[in-house]
């Protein structure tokens, strides 16, 4: 019996590593590899930049992911993505209905960002431009059924600039007002604010990617 | 087992270099940042291909990062390119006591050619330049690391396990000595660095001790078979284990270049 195990020629030892070990690695390194790089860029949606990114292609390339924005951020509102981000794994995002971005007036992270992937030559928070809010569910919204909510404009850094009032009359009650949140997005910044302070479960109000504004000639 | 001052150094340095990557979760504002990026005391350092990698792909150039990126270039031509790898990086720290463990195991017998880092950083380079993806900052194990002690981003360290296990039981620190672009930055730094490993044939008793300790063996050979008198080689990460290893001190520290003599007597000192 002793002298047919050694007649195979394969020790435990070898065994264990060619059948069980190797396979493993390779499928442990193949796993981690395709968990990282086969999802797209966007698997997530929008990922919400730090002030001051520059477009979301070119910002993938120029953060060399070294985390110091979110070291620096005195609302700890910056975090860093991980493997579930694909190609952005290591870059800094945030989740504006966690912690938003409370516009530090002297930009922090923006000057923390070494490789000009948060572009220096931003110095004023109003011309922050990370994402626009968009009331994404209008039959929520308790000021536009007719309540006295009102949050987001209150708590809007851009107060009567980014969002304002507009009010109009109830024809449901015949006797009272709408006080409608109206968002301009030529001069939101993106902040989140809003989507953080929403009084619904689900924010009725969100902070999304921001549309290039058309250039057409249909005014009149 | 004798004292071995090199080695004891070098585990001090690597392991401030944990220390100072951990060092904002304990709220210091010593240091900022990780190996891609950081500050150090209010001074900018930069991974020489991280910014060769945002410049390509971002197309954006900040005067002060090519600085801080020149800077360090400097720093390692001064101390021996690679190390790097040897002295500060962490994988390179956790790959080494992975090849403690191979040893104990004596598995993981195939090398790989020491060229195909420099290959890699070539690779890198492409990808950035044809796709826009810094293809090193995806994968780099560096930044995995770093972010996993700074940040506690843990599930992308199953990469840093696979290379590990692949280490320990297919080819032996595969990642540092083949396949790291960093490597290969640093190791073309190296070849012309004047701080360098100097060999004094006429103490060697072919002990070969050094071909043991070291992790890429292949630098030492042109001097103990022709007796050049410094290791010249790039990938040599001046990790010293072969002056502590050394019973006869025929390896030693040595700075500045010393072209190749075929005089045996006018080794390198």
């Amino acid at each position: 019996m002793d002298s047919d195990s050694k007649n195979s020629g394969i020790s435990r030892r070898l065994f264990l590593q060619g059948s069980v070990l190797t396979p493993l690695a390779l499928a442990l390194g193949g796993a981690a590899i395709s968990a990282v790089y086969l999802r797209p860029a966007q698997a997530k949606g929008f990922y919400l930049r730090p002030p001051g990114a520059i477009t979301e292609q070119r910002f993938l390339a120029a953060c060399v992911r070294c985390g110091k924005c979110a070291q620096v951020c005195p609302y700890r509102s910056i975090k860093l993505a991980g493997g579930e981000a694909g190609v952005g794994i290591g870059t800094p995002y945030i989740e504006p209905r966690e912690n938003p971005c409370y516009l530090c007036p002297d930009l922090p992270c923006v000057k923390a960002c070494p490789s000009g992937a948060l572009d220096r030559q931003l110095r004023e928070v109003e011309k922050v431009r990370m994402g626009t809010a968009v009331i994404i569910d209008r039959e929520g919204c308790l000021s536009i059924r007719g309540l006295r909510c009102e949050v987001c404009y209150r708590q809007c850094p851009l107060i009567d600039k980014a969002i304002t009032l507009e009010t109009r009359h109830n024809t449901r009650t015949g006797e009272h007002t709408i006080m409608e949140p109206v968002i301009h997005k030529d001069k939101c910044v993106g902040c989140g604010i809003c989507e953080k302070v929403c009084v619904r479960d689900k924010p009725v109000i969100v902070v999304q990617q921001r549309v290039i504004e058309q250039k057409d000639y249909y005014e009149f | 087992m004798s004292f071995k001052p090199w080695t004891t150094a070098r585990r001090t340095v690597q392991l401030l270099m944990i220390a100072l990557l951990a060092s904002p979760l304990a709220g210091l504002t010593v240091f900022r940042g990780n190996l891609a990026a950081a500050e150090l005391l209010g001074l900018p350092l930069a991974d020489p291909l991280a910014f060769l990698q945002a410049l390509i792909g971002g197309r954006v150039l900040v005067l002060s990062y090519l600085g801080s990126a020149l800077l360090i270039v400097g720093v390692y031509w001064l101390l021996g390119g690679r190390s790097f790898c040897g002295w500060v990086c962490p994988v390179g720290l956790i790959t080494e006591l992975g090849d403690l463990l191979r040893r104990r195991m004596g598995t993981g017998q195939v090398t790989l050619p020491l060229t195909g880092n420099r290959w890699a950083l070539v690779l890198v380079l492409l990808v950035v330049a044809v796709t826009g993806l810094p293809l090193f900052e995806l994968l780099s194990p560096i930044g995995i690391v770093s972010r996993a002690i700074a940040f506690v981003s843990l599930m992308p360290l199953l990469l840093v396990a696979a290379i590990l296990l692949v280490e320990l039981l297919v080819a032996r620190r595969v990642w540092c000595r083949s396949l790291c672009p960093l490597g290969g930055l640093y190791s073309l730094v190296a070849t012309v660095s004047p701080l360098r490993v100097g060999f004094v044939a006429e103490r060697c008793t072919d002990c070969n001790a050094c071909r043991t300790v070291c992790p890429v063996e292949e630098v030492l050979q042109p001097s103990l078979e022709c007796n050049h008198p410094q290791v010249t080689a790039g990938d040599c990460s001046r990790c010293m284990a072969c002056l502590d290893a050394c019973p006869s001190k025929a390896l030693t520290l040595s700075l500045g270049y010393r072209p190749f003599s075929t005089d045996p007597l006018e080794g390198g000192r």
